[in-house]
């Protein structure tokens, strides 16, 4: 009876460390990890292994706008609810991933899901459905970062500096797919202060914000705005994937980079 | 009365509960803190890596190894591979064989020269022929100021006295950040009313930990948001993620609960 | 005589015949083509609506209240144009609409405060 209870007390412990939001030290994504995100909508069903797709190769391509805006990808895992045929009518993934397109001299971008599957396709589909695959990448991450600058956390790279120093040049229109338009009106910085004493204030910058997203992509989904009576934002709910933690959760610098935001030193 | 059970389940785990060893033996001085990563080391035929946090702990704050290098505080969590290591990452960042402390070079780990059986790789991958390295750290604690449990270290004090000067900054890999204000301290009240009040000081922990080894991920910003007992502590949550197996154990009760009672 | 008589009736027959078919197929002909024309020109019609609509948020701080509400108006009219196409064109674009016209109208909505 003694051993019973005592077995139940250990597996209620266990569980609640598990299952704990706070309290343990989550394992940390290595740089390589960060900004990955798996997709298993329909995968399995078809027999196949989970999407897994890795932000940072395509970030370092492309700007967050042109996928999350133009070609419509949600910003949940699952959410956009792509299917093969989808991809194979040239949208989501098929948008690029055709096997016509080109990009930068390196050729034809591979076709995703096609409707004849041969021996050789079976390894074009594990490209992208990989989870738990030994699947040997095209483009491996320490070297393809190698020259970027260097910060801490997420993927251990300086995204912002990297394209204001044109390391990278990602690319905002494609063709048939992207609008044309004016390029957008310079925004101003702005700063917002910190609630706890002592904390330093923050100064956003709409500017390195709209070089990557543009306007839509924020709002009014993520910030509706002080009109509608949002003046404060916790850090608590930034923590939880809400607001700033949108982005800067799971792909774009992690908040757990205090001064990265909270930059403007609080006189005395 | 209430909280009687808790404390008494408590007490109950503290001594019965047993660690991966298979018994539950309260560490010796020169065992406390110490990591065992076997994840790789089977497979490439060595033996686990032995990694002791007394050797480190004495010359790099917390800080820099688990925020600037991003060391994991979960036994194998870090997924530190001999590949990792020479590209400098993890261990490589300083065992690289060129970078110094206090005029010594600091031995290479896993670089493109050695083979499996350079006695290099037994300097991590530590074979149980060489003893435990007790004697080393005999002849270390000696110099340090003394308390009982854990590694029989004060550290905090070694660190106040300038016995140790921790490194809390490497260049080409920790990223200056100006200070911020180190927060006041505070009480955290017991829930029994024969404990006295927990003194917590901000400026103590900050000094090896910077913000980010806690905050968010294991205490939350909000303060008095979330309520934890001695149970979780024990689990190895909250304190208890470093004051369970590395920074001075929870069996010193007096160490935290500090406040004056009447 | 008769067989001559017999010969121009049949080949006037047949050129008939032919003439009649060429005549009854013409308007077969126009009619696809009229269709497929009138296909490509919606298709066209939409797609070149939601572009026009949807180029302008980059600028859409520079508008009046008005020229927004028209714009977000025409979003609304748009959006059973799109509803009416293949089940992935519909779920991109109505995406794409929603997010276009959300934000006209988060901008219209910053402009009525002020």
């Amino acid at each position: 009876m003694k051993k019973l209870f005592f077995l139940f007390l250990i597996i209620l412990v266990c569980s609640g460390i598990t299952l704990a939001q706070t309290g343990t030290k989550k394992k940390r994504p290595l740089d390589f990890e960060y900004g990955r995100v798996v997709l298993n909508n329909y995968s399995e069903k078809a027999g196949f292994a989970p999407v897994v797709f890795n932000h940072w190769l395509h970030r370092a391509k492309f700007t967050c706008r042109l996928c999350h805006v133009d070609i419509g990808f949600a910003m949940k895992a699952g959410a956009t609810d792509v299917k093969a045929t989808d991809n194979m009518r040239g949208y989501y993934c098929g948008t690029c991933h055709n096997g016509k397109t080109l990009f930068n001299g390196s050729g034809n971008v591979f076709e995703a899901c096609s409707k004849k599957l041969s021996a050789e396709d079976g390894r074009r589909c594990e490209r992208c459905h990989s989870l738990g695959k030994k699947v040997k990448q095209e483009y491996e991450f320490a070297q393809f970062t190698a020259k970027f600058p260097k910060e801490r956390f997420g993927n251990g790279i300086n995204w912002e500096q990297a394209e204001a120093t044109g390391a990278i040049k990602p690319v905002d229109f494609l063709e048939g797919v992207s609008i044309k338009r004016p390029a957008l009106a310079i925004q101003k910085d702005m700063s917002i202060e910190a609630k706890m004493e002592g904390i330093p204030a923050i100064i956003f910058s709409h500017k390195k914000h709209t070089v990557w997203n543009g306007c839509e992509l924020c709002h009014p989904e993520i910030f509706i705005g002080v009109k509608k009576g949002t003046t404060k934002y916790s850090m608590v709910e930034i923590f939880e994937g809400k607001y700033c933690g949108a982005c800067h959760g799971k792909v774009a610098f992690p908040t757990l980079d205090c001064q990265r935001c909270h930059t403007k030193q609080v006189d005395g | 009365m209430r909280h009687l059970y808790k404390i008494f389940i408590f007490l109950v785990l503290l001594f019965a509960s047993v660690d991966e060893a298979g018994a539950r033996t309260i560490a010796a001085p020169h065992e406390y803190g110490r990591v065992i990563i076997a994840n790789y080391s089977a497979r490439a035929g060595l033996a686990p890596v032995v990694f002791n946090h007394w050797v480190h702990r004495a010359l790099y704050t917390c800080r820099l190894c688990h925020i600037d290098i991003g060391f994991a505080m979960e036994k194998g969590a870090t997924n530190i591979t001999a590949a990792t290591n020479k590209q400098g990452l993890y261990c490589g960042a300083c065992h690289n064989g060129k970078y110094t402390y206090n005029g010594k070079t600091i031995f290479a780990s896993c670089s493109e020269t050695t083979s499996r059986h350079d006695a290099v790789c037994e300097r991590c991958h530590w074979p149980k022929k060489y003893g435990d390295n007790e004697r080393e750290f005999k002849v270390f604690m000696e110099k340090m100021p003394r308390r009982p449990l854990g590694n029989g270290i004060d550290w905090e004090a070694a660190e106040s006295s300038w016995l140790i000067k921790p490194v809390d900054f490497l260049e080409g890999i920790s990223i200056q950040r100006p200070p911020l204000k180190a927060q006041k301290d505070f009480s955290i009240e017991a829930n029994v009313a024969w404990m006295s009040d927990v003194i917590f000081s901000h400026k103590k922990h900050a000094f090896w930990n910077g913000c980010e080894v806690c905050h968010p991920e294991i205490f939350p910003i909000k303060k008095g948001a979330t309520r934890y007992t001695m149970l979780e502590i024990d689990s190895g949550e909250y304190c208890g993620v470093c004051h369970d197996k590395v920074a001075f154990p929870i069996l010193d009760c007096q160490r935290c609960h500090m406040g004056e009672k009447y | 005589m008769g067989d001559s008589m017999r010969n121009k009736r049949g080949s006037l027959a047949i050129t008939l015949a032919t003439v009649l078919m060429i005549l009854s197929s013409v308007p077969v002909l126009s009619n696809s083509r009229c269709a497929s024309a009138a296909a490509v020109s919606s298709q066209d019609d939409w797609k070149k609506e939601f572009e026009d609509i949807c180029s302008k948020t980059q600028d859409s701080m520079s508008f009046t209240s008005d020229e927004l509400k028209s714009l977000v108006g025409r979003c609304d009219a748009l959006r059973p144009r799109i509803e009416k196409l293949d089940e992935t064109q519909k779920k991109v674009y109505l995406k794409r609409l929603q997010m276009c016209r959300d934000l006209l109208a988060f901008v219209l909505e910053s402009k009525s405060g002020k």
